[in-house]
């Protein structure tokens, strides 16, 4: 039993890291990486030699034909991921989504499925199904941090900015050596966690102001004479208050452009997503 | 006094999320036994530990994008917190305020660690640096260069004499804190070491890979003792017993594991957390352990003495 388990836990792993090496995504195989596929890879092959030795019985029979049958499975998965990856390559993505989910039916505790279906359905602006895709990944897979960096990538462009910090971290705690974490995800999901809560007070004080424009306190007095100084400085405060909420809400306007506008540069690649990002948060 | 190993204490939902640390200490000043733990959720929370239960005496806010590590000072009255953010807190555990907040640059604060005579805290950075920052002072007095990659672990002697290191790529390496001097550099492992720790005798050093082994060390001569396995995933934390014959592991596999230090065997295994277990800690007789992880819960032990 808890040799099976383990086995089952470094085939999952193996199948991570040869992912990790896989091109034509943003993720670059790492050193550490290739070292750990070989100790897992000898170290699953000695399990392997242990259950051959223990001698052949009826029970030992039909675990093995199922193995050869899991296996199977397993070789095609593999082949169907590669197929999805190159027509993904070629940006036939909807090509590889399928090739994927046929992928999934065969070995369904496969994570990279799911986390290069997470990739290809972002770019496809896919974001709900994006999210759930990588959150599959990350439950299959809680220690692959690049599961992570994808579900917070997918979790930003459905805007929902905590998460996606939040995922960022877990993948930061995993992996602090990975700079574009840090510099790139992180940063940006940060700044838009800001923008969002600016831009939310700034909601607050409009809603404020425009109460204010709507009921003026200096009008809830009665006034006996209307030429009076009073009545004056009355009329310039309210004015004045006027030209107030006007300016804030020029800021506003301002301030979604410069989002927009930083989107466009920091991120071209994805633009189109993140700009149905920005719709959500100026609702 | 107990005569076997078994759970004495479980504390669900201690925090919002995840926890990723946790520290024991005891007051020098009214015996009374404290534990800290630090949280994907921002929070360090401070515990008191009495009439066999954890009481909630203290909520610090103020770190941003999670605890990564936490330290008790050894006279009980001092706590350290580092986050993700590269700030390093004090805390005055008796009144619960910030007493400092340092800055230690970016990605430059993982593990915390104070030194024996609680004057230093010791943190390592991204760059391979070994900082050094006094608690008097609030800031950096010295570093210590392994010229390696990015340090996770950090550890001190109990004797004073050793600071060791473990390393993102599994590379350990053992300072004489009196010279500055590096003194030896292990390949113990081909992954991270997230985790190390001395033994009281400040003779052992045990470390914790992702490699799901545990090494152990003879300090002196720098070679390998001892090397074991029972950890199914990354073995996230090790903590020496003040006994001075047992130490404590904790994995993603969810376990946590007492090994005996002669004969280099697991003598128990705690199955009780549902999820990844971040951190694991004796108390200062070595009769109590405490685990915390990704369960949000808090789960004290009873050890035979």
């Amino acid at each position: 039993m808890q040799l099976e388990h383990c086995k089952h836990l470094n085939k999952i792993r193996i199948e991570a890291f040869r992912m990790a090496s896989f091109s034509w995504n943003r993720k670059i195989g790492e050193k550490v990486s290739k070292a750990a596929v070989q100790q897992f890879e000898a170290q699953s092959t000695k399990v392997e030699d242990h259950v051959e030795l223990e001698g052949v019985d009826w029970l030992h029979a039909i675990k093995r034909r199922r193995e050869v049958l899991l296996e199977d499975c397993a070789a095609k998965s593999k082949g169907l991921k590669d197929e999805g990856a190159q027509l993904a390559e070629q940006s036939r993505h909807w090509e590889a989504v399928r090739k994927w989910d046929e992928a999934i039916q065969l070995t369904p505790e496969a994570a990279a499925l799911y986390e290069m279906k997470s990739q290809v359905l972002i770019i496809l602006q896919e974001d709900f199904p994006a999210v759930q895709a990588a959150e599959m990944a990350v439950k299959l897979q809680p220690l692959w941090w690049e599961a992570w960096q994808t579900l917070g990538r997918a979790q930003l462009n459905l805007g929902e900015v905590e998460l996606a910090v939040r995922s960022f971290q877990v993948a930061l705690h995993l992996h602090p050596l990975e700079r574009r974490l840090w510099e790139e995800d992180l940063r940006w999901a940060l700044h838009l966690r800001e923008e969002k809560h600016a831009m939310k007070q700034k909601a607050a004080q409009d809603d404020q102001t425009r109460k204010h424009i709507d009921e003026p306190p200096e009008l809830q007095q009665d006034y006996g004479d209307f030429e009076s100084d009073e009545v004056i400085a009355a009329c310039t405060a309210i004015a004045d208050r006027q030209k107030r909420f006007e300016e804030l809400r020029r800021n506003i306007t301002v301030d979604v452009q410069d989002v927009a506008n930083e989107i466009g540069v920091s991120n071209s690649n994805k633009n189109a997503s993140n700009y149905s990002l920005v719709k959500a948060r100026i609702m | 006094m107990s005569t076997q190993y078994s759970i004495l204490f479980k504390q669900e939902h201690a925090h919002d999320d995840a926890i990723w640390t946790a520290a024991w200490g005891k007051s020098e000043k009214d015996g009374s036994e404290t534990i800290i733990t630090g949280s994907l959720d921002d929070m360090v929370k401070v515990w008191k530990w009495s009439d066999e239960k954890l009481e909630l005496q203290w909520t610090l806010e103020g770190h941003q994008l999670g605890v990564v590590s936490v330290d008790i000072s050894h006279n009980g009255a001092i706590a350290a917190s580092s986050s993700l953010d590269a700030h390093i807190r004090l805390w005055d555990l008796d009144s619960g305020k910030q007493i400092k907040s340092m800055d230690a640059g970016p990605v430059d604060a993982w593990t915390v660690a104070f030194s024996p005579d609680s004057k230093y805290i010791a943190t390592g950075s991204h760059l391979g640096k070994v900082n050094i920052f006094g608690v008097e002072s609030g800031k950096k007095e010295y570093s210590l260069d392994t010229r390696g990659k990015f340090i996770l672990s950090i550890a001190y002697s109990p004797d004073g004499k050793y600071l060791a290191s473990g390393a993102i790529d599994g590379i350990i390496n053992i300072f004489d804190i009196a010279t500055g001097k590096l003194l030896h550099t292990l390949e113990g492992h081909a992954m991270p070491i997230r985790s190390l720790t001395f033994s009281p005798d400040s003779q052992l050093l045990v470390t914790a890979s992702d490699d799901g082994y545990i090494k152990i060390y003879d300090v002196q001569h720098a070679n390998l003792a001892g090397t074991l396995s029972g950890h199914a995933s990354w073995v996230l934390n090790v903590a020496f017993s003040p006994d001075n014959t047992h130490f404590v592991s904790s994995s993603s596999d969810k376990s946590v594991k007492v090994w005996e230090a002669s004969t280099r065997a697991c003598v128990n295994t705690f199955f009780d957390h549902q999820d990844q277990v971040w951190s694991v800690k004796y108390n200062s007789t070595g009769s109590k352990i405490v685990s915390a992880g990704d369960d949000r819960a808090i789960h004290i032990y009873d050890c035979p003495m």
